[in-house]
């Protein structure tokens, strides 16, 4: 099967994803990925492998580290997740803007949302919350408690159903 | 009212001029409410026309839950309308939020910027509900003798 | 401020104190758009963290209202990670039901698409006219689901409605009209010259730059780029059907258009597939409240393209991350690279070709000539109108068909 092929020719290539591989079903193959190592194992990925599809890239907040799965797509329809994992208190990735320019709209999400730091991304607007927003707010942190937020509604009751 | 209010009113009623606005909504409530001008419900019958300019229009037809980065502009929008003027929420999100109520980059309904004249809720609203919610507006705008224009005496103002 | 047609631009009022980004900012070199910026985020609500506050089931609702055209496609999306990560499998006939809903969804969509291109360059008895017919499966829908829009039909472990023989015969009989109706349009579309005129040529999006940047969908496929998730990757029923992935070569605004037109028609033959072929049995098997810690990561193809959904779970009845990558993200990436270079008078249809949500058309434009500091506002309803007489100038009107059509009574 598709997966069990693609879970092989990775390890081949690089011998320290065995035992960090798993195959769920059909089409879909999970990895971790060691930080220091997920430049190289994109690379591969995107120029050697057929992985010219980048689905997004997931943010997650597991507690003491921040992590990024970059879901990446072969045109056979096989999907691989690479998740990699960062300190919290110095959450810092490489950008794959070179090789995904969608990667652009993906990695502002993850400065956003999760407070990373994406090393290379062009300055440009973020995304996706306003101009405004206070810095050190980040809503899909675990710890992030909505009432930290100014209320958006600052009208006063008299004013409805006028 | 005078003879002049009146033939406004007239006027209003006839043909009120409305302008839609959408502050963050999923788009299903704006998809309806085009709906309803298409032949099918054809909210045009009651000579309602969509403007495109806040400034000629006298209904602000507005959809979503406000999200923090269209709240000033709506607010702006209904400033530059003359008075009188209405606003019409349709949808759930409009009337409270709906299913986006407590999302940390939503108001919660247009009434919490801007007052609100008609609710329409449903999710979406239908063109039926929308029509429905038109024509109670344009009867809360008639004036209560019910008399054409140029039948007023013109005797009170 | 006048153009070199003669024709006013109206500006709209200045406000110091707005405080909105513009979502376009588009750069002139006289008609020609030399550079196009485009912000996002207007439309952010923070769905995916309120997802993690509220249960599965509460999850269907919400996500079915990320989007008010593709709601089916977000929710069947989630829940299919969902059902994978609970190890669920999912009864045949449920799977069957589910994929219907979704085909009579890409019906809706494409249709209202078809309308708002005609809109957009003038033509606007196609509006009129594909927007009675979308009413059909509109009527349809509502009379299968309870709704128009937003049908609630997942629930985890399979759908919350069955389908009696009657409906289902009610299925076959607005799918006849509908592909009757749809023939027709190809027809408009292939023949009606000044509808042609104002697509051809327009937007460009070489195969290569397709890939490069990431476009899905119609959008992606009209640049011959052949991928459909629903062949490639598929899910609920697709892998028993028959049918072929609609590709155009032409590269431009004409080439969506027919994609879109064309998969129409794969549409109806998979829906009597579906119909023909709808297995016996139950719709739903039970689920737990509580969904096993676990990942999955689900695709479908939706009426704009590839949706995508990564669900974490936990081991509680609350999802631990849900996270949307809708379809019109990745396209309106690509917006930008089809705006260069164009004329400004294609900037709408240029934009309604990727099949955005409609809330792009009320966000904030504007426009500044090259080497200028100071940009002006418009408004979308400017440029569309500016747009339809620029071309008018140079003899590709729709004004005489919409006269004809009106008069003679038939689109």
């Amino acid at each position: 099967m598709a997966e069990e092929a693609l879970q092989q020719e990775l390890v081949a290539a690089f011998p320290f994803l065995a035992g960090a591989l798993r195959a769920p079903r059909a089409r879909r193959v999970f990895a971790e990925v060691p930080a220091g190592k997920a430049t190289e194992v994109i690379t591969h990925l995107v120029t050697t492998a057929g992985f010219t599809i980048l689905c997004t890239i997931t943010g997650l907040d597991l507690g003491d580290t921040l992590a990024a799965l970059y879901h990446l797509a072969r045109e056979n329809g096989v999907v691989l997740t690479l998740s990699v994992a960062v300190p919290k208190a110095k959450p810092v990735l490489k950008t794959i803007t070179g090789f995904f320019p969608a990667a652009d709209c993906y990695e502002r999400e993850l400065v956003d949302l999760l407070g990373f730091e994406i090393e290379g991304l062009a300055p440009g607007n973020r995304y996706p919350l306003p101009d405004g927003w206070p810095p050190g707010q980040f809503p899909l942190r675990k710890d992030w408690k909505q009432e930290s937020l100014d209320p958006i509604t600052d009208m006063t009751m008299e004013h409805r159903n006028g | 009212m005078g003879i002049v209010s009146r033939l406004v009113t007239w006027a209003r009623i006839k043909s009120p001029w409305i302008v839609h606005f959408n502050t963050g909504a999923c788009n299903a409530c704006d998809i309806e409410i085009i709906a309803a001008l298409t032949p099918h419900y054809d909210v045009e019958r009651f000579g309602v026309l969509l403007k495109g300019t806040p400034r000629h229009a006298d209904v602000l037809v507005c959809s979503g839950p406000v999200t923090r980065q269209i709240k000033n502009r709506l607010v702006r929008i209904y400033q530059q309308m003359a008075e009188p003027k209405f606003v019409l929420a349709v949808g759930t999100c409009s009337c409270s939020g709906g299913v986006f109520n407590g999302c940390y980059n939503v108001g919660g309904g247009i009434d919490t910027a801007i007052p609100v004249s008609i609710y329409i809720p449903g999710c979406p609203a239908s063109p039926n509900a929308i029509i429905d919610g038109v024509v109670k507006l344009l009867k809360t705008l008639e004036p209560a003798d019910d008399a054409a224009p140029e039948a007023a005496t013109g005797t009170g103002s | 401020m006048a153009d070199s047609c003669g024709v006013k631009i109206p500006i709209g009022p200045q406000h110091p104190a707005l405080k909105e980004p513009e979502s376009f900012l588009l750069t002139l070199n006289g008609e020609t758009i030399t550079d196009a910026g485009v912000r996002l985020g207007y439309n952010h609500r923070g769905i995916e963290k309120a997802c993690e506050g509220r249960s599965y089931i509460q999850d269907i609702y919400l996500l079915e209202r990320v989007c008010g055209i593709c709601s089916h496609s977000h929710s069947t999306c989630f829940i299919q990670a969902v059902e994978e990560i609970a190890g669920l499998e999912i009864p045949k006939r449920g799977l069957y039901i589910r994929t219907l809903v979704a085909e009579l969804e890409r019906i809706h969509s494409h249709l209202l698409w078809l309308g708002v291109a005609g809109h957009e360059v003038g033509f606007d008895t196609l509006l009129m006219y594909t927007w009675r017919d979308r009413e059909v499966v509109m009527d349809l829908l509502a009379a299968l689901t309870g709704n128009r829009v937003n049908y609630a039909m997942n629930t985890v472990g399979g759908v919350r409605r069955d389908f009696t023989a009657d409906q289902l015969q009610d299925v076959l009989k607005a799918t006849d009209i509908l592909e009757d109706r749809t023939k027709h349009y190809i027809g408009v579309a292939t023949e009606e010259i000044t509808f042609v005129q104002r697509l051809t040529g327009v937007g460009k999006l070489s195969h290569d730059d397709a890939i490069r940047l990431g476009a899905v969908g119609p959008t992606a496929r009209a640049s011959k780029v052949e991928r459909d998730v629903r062949r490639d990757d598929p899910y609920a029923a697709y892998a028993e059907l028959e049918f072929n992935v609609a590709t155009s070569d032409t590269c431009d605004v004409y080439g969506r258009a027919v994609v879109r037109l064309v998969e129409l028609m794969e549409t109806y033959k998979m829906i009597r597939q579906l119909v023909r072929n709808m297995p016996d049995g139950p719709v739903a098997v039970k689920a737990p409240r509580k969904i096993p810690a676990g990942e999955a990561l689900s695709r479908y193809e939706a009426p704009r393209g590839e949706d995508i959904h990564y669900v974490r779970a936990n081991g509680t009845d609350k999802p631990e991350r849900v996270k949307v990558r809708a379809p019109t993200l990745a396209n309106v990436q690509v917006v930008s690279h089809m705006l260069k270079d164009g004329n400004l008078a294609d900037m709408p249809i240029v934009i309604a070709a990727i099949d955005p949500c409609f809330s792009c058309t009320d966000r904030k434009i504007s426009l500044r000539t090259a080497g200028s500091a100071t940009a002006q506002p418009v408004t979308w309803e400017d440029l569309r109108l500016r747009g339809i007489a620029w071309h008018r100038a140079r003899g590709i009107d729709c004004t005489r068909v919409n006269r004809r059509i009106a008069e003679g009574g038939r689109a």
